[in-house]
């Protein structure tokens, strides 16, 4: 039997160790028979079919999409009866038969769009090939080889249609030939340089691919390489499907009424782009739904379309009200705005409908296998399975009034998922009130029965998800064409992780109960509202979100590419002030009568558009208690008893006269000032307050110690026996620039020389509160 | 017609069946968890399961009733669609109380506006044997919400809007609702009426927080509770504390109520302590012993106890003479218990408790009496040697007399619950002990209605159960050494607590030495009080002097100063109370701005809050109500003037409505504040 395989396939003119390897394949060998059998007959024997025909037909196995199988006969007469002889009529026919939604194929329309019957003489590909060549004549001439004849050739495929194209490269050959005559020396010397760069390009432009669905381009590190691209510009160039052209994406089922189906979708939406953002309001929203916001939200604004955002509020037992206006105000923090709100819940009547209908098409029953006896693997068939229709449909109806207790019927789709598990679940009882249908109801859609008709209700375009749920794609296209209704294109991107975090709703509530954390917002968190109270903006979110690209693979980032993202956003748009952490008091002894006692400061330096703000100047300043040491050291630029520093921004230096210890600690450095000049230019200049306000500042390190705290095998004790003690230091008594009282909690600054900062809303008008959002980078190992 | 008509009766029998089946299990379930609720002790510490349990049974019982309200719905359905009588008998409503709004109380809204919506669900559906459950909630669109046409609208398979309409029209004239209007797909938007808001705000302000009233019953209210001889501890202070807080709530809603503090004051440990007394103190007849020490002294005496023979015998034979009412054993004991009963009056004093003691000795003759009683009916059976007594779904049979011939706390607990019901005439029982106490309650409650003695029926008992006191550490509170925290000791760490966050406040240089140190004493007990009242007292809390004095967030500090704020307010514009009181009763209240409606409104939601309070005992929603109340007024301050002065401080205007909003929100607080046990200050 293997062997006849082999044998059959072995007709199309495969060797015999290609046939040994496709037959692995079996989805594509099945194809392969049905089309050798086919062109056997037509042929009359296995031996009128040469060996064009038989790559042509293999070609066609392989090319035409699955959803287009219907159409396989009809192109392989066309291939077997010679109509079709060359690869370029072939891959145009296949092309023709996407656009046929239909079984039936208007045959002279394919014939006029794949050239058939049409042959291209060798005098047409003559003067064609000339004239082509003739019109570029001087460049030609000038750059001999090193001229890029490609271009030409494309242009002479495209005016000379249908012609073989290795003719047209013939043709083209021996007319240079003619023109240049043999290539010279200098023709033959590669140009070095031009092809370093070339490779150069090729390697960048690998890094910026996109690919969808089964990419595994896996970024490393948070690369910035392709950190240029806008979420807007990234997601323009997805290789996703034009609306109403749905069919022609891969794994989608077309039945006999997808063309109706899709005409009347592409009234309802007038051709634009509509996707959905479905959070399940049980939680706070985190990182990686920032990944999902951007990709739907960006999705649809890139192509000028418009983005749902739906509460999937299936589960009453979980939802709190709480949740839903924190989701919808990160929602508008990162920028987005909703076209529309809407919730699952809104459809439970529909949805109620179509299940009754699901049992009339004998496609679900009522089941009353206990949920424990279908947990786990291979759990045992229900021997419900082929139940009376009208009896599964009375049952569901004693199921909605309450006469079964909770797990003593269920309602389940007659389906088998990829991922092998049998029969889903549609509906169950639950005896809890929903916080939009009241008591109205007490059984609830599961979310394998709802998101996808939730999102052909709502005739969405692109149901963009993670890749979890790729082996949910096949149940979502059954259950659209199992109830004829418009059925969306679901595609999938790989899901964002953070290393040193925890994100589930459970684990940050433990945290919060032990006293870990203070709330859903506490900035060493990576919830929305977390990152926002340490000062992210939403900028550097998004465009973080942007250069993770569009792979499918699960990436898990490391806080610090994300930190670095934010960094350079901050760089650019946060206003400098000057803060010292550690306060020593210096006096300043012969500060000259004309010193100012307000000096002006560019908010941001080289950038005079940015404004700037006055400092005060006195007598009595506050420096780092790091920028002063009591004794010399090599390397050490900044204040010593014998080393004066600078002032930055005031012009001054100054240099130490006296050190005034209390128990052996410095408390205040007696020091001279003098303005600034060629000779006395100091090897630091260091930041400094005067009049300072005291502050609270709120340092923040890694909340666990591991990367991965959730790992057991890492960290065999649990995720709370990871905490990194020292996540949270506070320095209570900083002192920081008078000019910043009042500064309106999340606004962020740059404090010179310590890092980026952002006002916390504890921050009360008799002290303010910052916390440090990152350091700055240069800030290492710096002396 | 006819068979389709059998069958639907039918169906309807069996939906009916099943919901009364269904509320056959509710109401088990239901008296299950009285009978946890107010189960009794086992004295054991495994009080987690009893919560579990608890928990468990709640949201089955939700469940269950959840469920049953779908099956009755599905009856409804059946019977509208198939115009078949529901053939029960409709539920009087002669007997629904009057939506008038009464001229002598303030209105409590939500029961009135509930009443009025069951009036007319009534009116416009009168064919629904078992209309769906009025519930009105407070509503960000309009003042308050009504969702109950959607649940009717599912029964009567109609249009939620069409059947809102209908129930809006049904609506009788009510002096509260200033209009209802229909919102989203069937919901009810109530506004109140602006007249009603002001009236009701005037009479807040002449007449105070005047709740309508409950019918008065007698409770006796068991709290406290200490040892005699020994010093009262922090473990005493939630009981007095949460026991003091329910006596004044449920007096100011209007019942009788018995404060009683049911002292350990009988007991073997008095034979040790007598007969140390008589080796220390032999003419303790002649002249009372200056025992300054009592805890000292117990200690001193149970030393001796543990560790003498021959000491130890005669301590019990002094238990005897004492039982046996010998007259010198029995002027000793007394002497004992006045020492102690006076350190516990000086505690009650300083916190401003009011008990009457009634300890277990009080029930020596009346546990005689029951246990012949309980004897000569045959309810008793011997183990052991012991007498003990068995009841219906309760495991651990009560111990009435031990093999010695000695009572337990089981007998002065059925002794207690007998003279409380049958003498005192309580209708209401209330013990305020901690959850560990659930399992002894449940026995001692089964075996007492099962003598006879109490009829779950008539009589409502309630276990007011409370959690651990944590120290910051989260492990039980302890002094740094380990030992229990002593409460003198723990008063007083609050009085210096308190004196230094006020010196740091500075206001030490602002108040007379009189005012601060009423502050000092206000403050340090306020706050110990109020962090034990503001959480759910069935959680454990942690007691934190740093957290409870903290003038930010909901802390007595935080509140009684915003009072004082808000009392300064008309005292600085200049502007009597008297002055304020006639303009409140002469011209009528203006509100124009949106933040003085707010605050209007939001004054109104006491006395809700008080019936709720005075039902369910719990009393940290007062607490949450008081310190968003108190945001609400801080909108208010922050948006509208009260007074307003030129540069020079000189005052150019006084807003009187806008005063009488302050006082109306001082009257609230200082009303809430009493019903807390917390008193206010008029400067601090």
């Amino acid at each position: 039997m293997a062997q006849e395989t082999v044998t059959t396939l072995m007709v199309l003119g495969l060797t015999a160790q290609k046939a040994e390897e496709t037959k692995k394949n079996e989805q594509l060998t099945s194809v392969l028979l049905s089309i050798v059998n086919q062109a056997v007959e037509e042929c009359n024997g296995a031996q009128n079919i040469d060996r064009d025909v038989g790559k042509l037909l293999y070609i066609l196995a392989t090319k035409l999409p699955k959803q287009f199988h219907c159409h396989l006969p009809l192109l392989t007469t066309y291939v077997t009866s010679r109509k079709i002889d060359q690869e370029a009529k072939l891959l145009a026919a296949i092309k023709f038969v996407q656009n046929c939604i239909g079984s039936t194929v208007d045959a002279a329309a394919l014939e006029a769009s794949c050239g058939i019957g049409v042959t291209v003489t060798q005098d047409q590909i003559e003067a064609g090939v000339s004239s082509i060549l003739l019109s570029r004549k001087p460049q030609i001439l000038d750059q001999r080889y090193k001229f890029n004849f490609g271009a030409l050739m494309a242009e002479a495929r495209s005016t000379l249609l249908w012609a073989d194209s290795k003719k047209i490269k013939e043709e083209f050959d021996l007319q240079i030939l003619t023109m240049l005559g043999p290539k010279s020396e200098e023709d033959l010397a590669k140009s070095v340089k031009a092809s370093k760069a070339a490779d150069k390009t090729k390697l960048s432009s690998k890094e910026a691919s996109i690919t969808a669905n089964d990419g595994n381009a896996a970024l490393q590190n948070g690369d910035t390489t392709t950190c240029g691209l806008s979420i807007l510009e990234l997601l323009r160039n997805a290789p996703f499907h034009k609306p109403g052209e749905n069919h022609k994406s891969e794994g989608y089922v077309i039945t006999p009424n997808t063309k109706d189906l899709l005409q009347q979708h592409l009234k309802i939406t007038a051709g634009k782009v509509r996707t959905r953002f479905p959070p399940e309001p049980n939680g706070i929203l985190h990182i990686g739904h920032a990944k999902a916001i951007n990709i739907n939200f960006g999705y649809a604004a890139a192509h000028g379309g418009t983005c749902f955002l739906r509460y999937d509020d299936t589960n009453p037992e979980k939802e709190e009200e709480k949740f839903f206006v924190g989701i919808r105000d990160m929602v508008e923090w990162l920028g987005y705005t909703p076209s529309a709100i809407t919730h699952s819940s809104d459809y439970f009547d529909q949805l109620y409908t179509w299940a009754v209908e699901l049992i009339e098409r004998g496609l679900a029953y009522v089941c009353h296998q206990r949920p424990e006896e279908v947990r786990g693997r291979d759990p045992p068939p229900s021997p419900w399975r082929n139940r009376p229709k009208h009896e599964s449909i009375k049952l569901f109806q004693d199921m909605k009034h309450g006469k079964f207790d909770e797990g003593e019927a269920t309602l389940r789709l007659k389906l088998t998922l990829e991922e092998g598990k049998v029969d889903p679940v549609a509906y169950r009882i639950k005896y809890v009130s929903h916080h939009r249908t009241g008591d109205a109801w007490c059984i609830y859609p599961t979310y394998d029965y709802t998101h996808c008709l939730c999102d052909s209700i709502e005739h969405i375009t692109h149901s963009l998800c993670t890749k979890e749920f790729q082996s949910r794609r096949s149940s979502y296209y059954w259950l659209c064409n199992a109830l004829n209704i418009y059925c969306p294109v679901q595609w999938e991107y790989g899901r964002l992780n953070m290393h040193h975090t925890v994100v589930s709703k459970r684990k940050i509530a433990k945290l919060i109960e032990h006293g870990i954390v203070r709330d859903w917002d506490d900035p060493r968190l990576f919830t929305l509202t977390a990152l926002r109270r340490r000062g992210f903006p939403a900028e550097a979110i998004n465009k973080f979100c942007a250069s993770l690209g569009l792979t499918g693979a699960q990436i898990t980032i490391h806080p610090e590419a994300l930190e670095a993202t934010v960094r350079d956003v901050l760089n650019s748009s946060a206003h400098r002030r000057m803060m010292v952490l550690e306060a020593i008091r210096v006096e300043l002894s012969e500060l000259p009568d004309d010193a100012p006692s307000l000096i002006t400061v560019p908010n941001i330096p080289g950038d005079d558009a940015a404004g700037s703000h006055q400092v005060a100047f006195a007598s009595v300043i506050y420096i780092d208690a790091s920028d002063f040491r009591e004794a010399d050291e090599r390397g050490y630029r900044r204040l010593t008893p014998t080393q004066s520093v600078g002032l930055r921004h005031s012009g001054y230096v100054i240099s130490v006269q006296d050190v005034v210890r209390e128990a052996g600690k410095v408390v205040c450095i007696k020091a001279s000032c003098a303005q600034a000049t060629a000779s006395n230019k100091p090897k630091a200049f260091i930041h400094w307050v005067a009049r300072p306000a005291l502050c609270e500042v709120r340092l923040y390190d890694r909340l666990f110690i591991h990367e991965s705290p959730e790992d057991p095998a890492v960290v065999p004790e649990g995720f709370l026996s990871d905490i990194n003690p020292s996540s949270l230091t506070v320095v209570s008594d900083a002192m920081v620039d008078g000019s910043l009282v009042g500064a309106a909690p999340f606004t962020s600054y740059q404090f010179e020389r310590v890092g980026f900062f952002s006002v916390d809303p504890d921050s009360s008008e008799e002290k303010l509160v910052f916390n440090r959002t990152v350091g700055l980078k240069e800030d290492k190992g710096k002396n | 017609m006819e068979p389709s008509l059998v069958k639907i009766s039918k169906h309807c029998d069996n939906l009916e069946s099943t919901a009364d089946l269904l509320s056959q299990r509710i109401q088990r379930l239901v008296s299950e968890k009285a009978g946890l609720m107010n189960g009794a002790v086992a004295r054991t510490l495994d009080g987690d399961d009893g919560d579990d349990e608890l928990h468990s049974l709640r949201s089955q019982n939700k469940k269950l009733k959840y469920r049953k309200n779908i099956l009755q719905k599905s009856i409804d359905e059946y019977c509208l669609s198939e115009g078949v009588e529901a053939g029960r008998s409709k539920q009087a409503n002669d007997a629904a109380p009057s939506v008038e709004v009464s001229l002598h109380h303030m209105c409590a809204i939500l029961q009135n506006l509930e009443q009025v919506f069951i009036r007319a669900v009534n009116q416009a559906y009168p064919q629904i044997s078992n209309p769906p459950s009025v519930q009105i909630q407070l509503s960000k669109m309009a003042d308050y919400q009504c969702n109950v046409a959607m649940a009717l609208a599912k029964i009567l398979k109609e249009n939620p809007r069409i059947v809102a309409q209908k129930v809006l029209e049904a609506v009788g004239k009510s002096p509260v609702i200033g209009s209802l209007e229909l919102s989203g797909p069937g919901f009810i938007n109530i506004t109140l009426s602006q007249s009603f808001i002001r009236e009701q705000v005037t009479r807040l302000i002449t007449e105070g927080v005047t709740p309508p009233p409950v019918e008065p019953i007698t409770v006796a209210v068991d709290f406290s509770s200490p040892n005699i001889a020994k010093e009262m501890h922090v473990g005493h202070l939630r009981s007095t504390i949460i026991g003091e807080s329910i006596c004044r709530l449920l007096e100011f809603v209007g019942h009788k109520v018995l404060r009683i503090n049911h002292l350990g004051d009988w007991g073997t440990q008095f034979g040790m302590l007598i007969a140390h007394l008589k080796d220390r103190y032999p003419d303790y007849l002649l002249s009372p012993p200056p025992i300054a020490d009592l805890q000292g002294f117990y200690k001193e005496s149970k030393k001796r106890f543990d560790d003498d023979e021959e000491f130890k015998k005669r301590a019990y034979a002094a238990v005897v003479q004492l039982q046996a009412h010998e007259p010198d054993h029995v002027q000793a004991w007394k002497l004992i218990c006045d020492i102690s009963k006076a350190e516990f009056d000086k505690v009650y004093a300083r916190l401003e408790v009011r008990t009457e003691a009634c300890g277990e000795s009080f029930y020596q003759s009346r546990m005689e009496e029951l246990v012949k009683d309980l004897d000569s009916r045959g309810l008793l059976s011997l183990e052991d040697g012991r007498k003990v007594m068995y009841a219906e779904n309760c495991t651990v049979p009560l111990t009435v007399v031990k093999s010695d011939g000695g009572f337990t706390y089981d007998t002065s607990d059925m002794a207690c619950i007998k003279y409380r019901i049958h003498e005192l005439g309580a209708q209401w029982l209330v013990y305020v002990t901690d959850a560990g106490q659930q399992q002894h309650f449940k026995s001692f409650l089964a075996c007492a209605q099962r003598a006879g003695i109490y009829d779950p029926s008539a009589v409502r008992v309630d276990h007011v159960t409370f959690g651990v006191v944590l120290g910051e550490d989260r492990k039980k509170f302890k002094t740094r050494s380990g030992d229990t925290v002593r409460l003198v000791e723990l008063l007083e760490e609050g009085l210096s607590r308190a004196e230094a966050v006020l010196r740091e406040k500075g206001r030490h240089e602002v108040l007379t030495p009189h005012e601060f140190e009423k502050a000092k004493t206000a403050v340090a007990y306020g706050c110990i009080k109020y962090a034990d009242l503001c959480h759910d007292r069935t959680r454990d809390y942690i007691f934190s002097f740093d957290r409870m004095l903290d003038f930010k967030g909901n802390t007595a500090a935080y509140l009684l100063y915003a009072l004082t704020r808000i009392c300064s307010i008309a005292r600085t514009a200049g502007v009597s109370q008297e002055a304020l009181l006639k303009a409140a009763r002469t011209a009528p209240l203006e509100l124009a701005h949106e933040k003085e409606w707010k605050l209007a409104r939001a004054l109104l939601r006491l006395p809700d809050i008080i019936l709720r309070l005075a039902t369910d005992l719990y009393l940290h929603p007062l607490c949450e109500y008081l310190y968003e109340l108190s945001s609400v007024f801080s909108e208010f301050y922050d948006n509208c003037y009260c007074v307003e002065k030129d540069e020079s401080g000189t005052v150019l205007q006084v807003h009187t409505s806008r005063l009488l909003l302050c006082e109306a929100t001082a009257t609230v607080f200082k009303h809430s504040f009493a019903l807390l046990g917390i008193n206010t200050l008029d400067k601090m």
